[in-house]
């Protein structure tokens, strides 16, 4: 059996129903030592007050469900042991998103700006199937992997100032996926995707906080796809000025 | 308490039926904990402004001839602006630095066959352009050129 110690969670509350704006309640929960604060917040939902709504899933920080704000930080609260905070734990919704109920925040614009990036592979001519699979080396491989480990936890949105900011903005997570496709062997699709990066919420609106990386779980990066696709973007733009038919084959 | 966001952030371009509670900015933005270096390199950018200025007003006095060289000299001996040239030269060195660590990271993967040296060598370049630059100007300005 495990210490066990009394911690304060002060936990952001909002029923859409009654209040008007967020408040907060406080629980006293006795920790284990080995707790994730995911942990501390199932014992508050099983034992003292059923009605705190959140997200989660995996507990294995894969899902990317049970992001929110913890002290003030966007974590994912199945990979924050409890031990990393003092005596009184916050727990906020992310930052940037409207709040649906207590923790839970709306991703429906989220849904939406990632579609816009269209995420997936685009080919001018799709192979018949008897022509065999597209080839891809480790090379190839490696020059996008580390974007597509995104699990869309949504901390980049809540740690970047441009997203509550500027609501046209694509954001990190969106961005880094569709620049992954861009860098795909496969994908032929890099000038219609880099028109939408150029377009509204453009990739040009982000202002190198470096924020998104810092928090991002994964170690995705998403401040460099977004710095490299402001790049080949704008190289894609001149080319589309002086190359016959825009650049395009 | 953090302050309000936009109102439309990560708002869905059709709302949902359920009445939700405003986006808040990031906890801290902008004067403290995480985003006060961040804050402090954009910040930077009054003190390039400001110092556009002072230097299209030197170079409207210097019309007067002498006079107004002489007057823009004067002006560059008060310590204000001693204390405002030494402010903006920690700003330009905190942006180099800056731009310096985040540079590697917006380079592409490859281009076309060929990839970015490391992250160590290209920020090595980077500081070997900047001394040598700072120092070949020190050397003109000093009058070594001349």
């Amino acid at each position: 059996m495990s210490d066990v110690q009394i911690k304060k969670f002060v936990v952001t509350r909002f029923d859409p129903d009654k209040d008007e704006v967020p408040r907060s309640d406080t629980f006293e929960v006795p920790c284990q030592s080995d707790w994730m604060v995911l942990d501390a917040l199932n014992f508050i939902k099983d034992q003292l007050d059923g009605s705190l709504s959140y997200r989660w899933s995996c507990r294995m920080a894969v899902c990317g469900s049970c992001g929110m704000n913890v002290d003030g930080a966007p974590t994912l609260t199945c990979k924050s042991p409890l031990s990393s905070y003092g005596d009184t734990v916050e727990v906020t919704p992310l930052s940037n998103f409207p709040v649906i109920r207590d923790l839970v925040v709306e991703l429906d614009g989220f849904m939406e700006k990632l579609k816009a990036v269209k995420p997936w592979i685009i080919r001018a001519k799709e192979k018949a199937v008897e022509e065999g699979p597209y080839r891809q080396s480790p090379e190839e491989l490696e020059d996008f992997k580390q974007f597509s480990l995104c699990i869309n936890c949504m901390l980049c949105y809540a740690a970047c100032p441009v997203v509550g900011n500027e609501p046209d903005f694509i954001g990190p997570a969106a961005i880094a996926l569709g620049y992954r496709y861009n860098l795909d062997s496969r994908d032929e699709g890099a000038s219609e995707r880099n028109a939408i990066f150029r377009g509204e919420g453009s990739v040009y609106s982000c202002s190198f906080a470096n924020e998104c990386s810092e928090v991002c779980p994964e170690n995705v990066d998403p401040a460099a796809a977004i710095n490299q696709a402001k790049l080949s973007g704008l190289v894609d733009w001149a080319a589309s000025l002086v190359l016959p038919r825009g650049g395009k084959d | 308490m953090a302050r309000a966001a936009h109102p439309q952030a990560m708002q869905p371009k059709k709302p949902g039926t359920t009445r939700t509670a405003p986006p808040k900015m990031p906890d801290g933005f902008p004067g403290k904990g995480r985003y006060r270096t961040y804050v402090a390199f954009e910040t930077t950018g009054l003190i390039y402004l400001l110092m556009g200025f002072i230097i299209l007003r030197a170079i409207w006095q210097l019309g007067a001839g002498e006079a107004g060289w002489n007057g823009v000299m004067d002006a560059y001996r008060n310590p204000i602006m001693i204390g405002f040239h030494v402010l903006a030269l920690v700003g330009v060195i905190f942006v180099g630095v800056r731009f310096f660590w985040l540079f590697p990271k917006a380079q592409p993967p490859r281009i076309g066959p060929v990839r970015p040296p490391p992250a160590a060598i290209l920020k090595g370049m980077l500081y070997s352009v900047w001394i040598g630059t700072t120092l070949v100007m020190t050397w003109v300005l000093a009058g070594g050129a001349f």
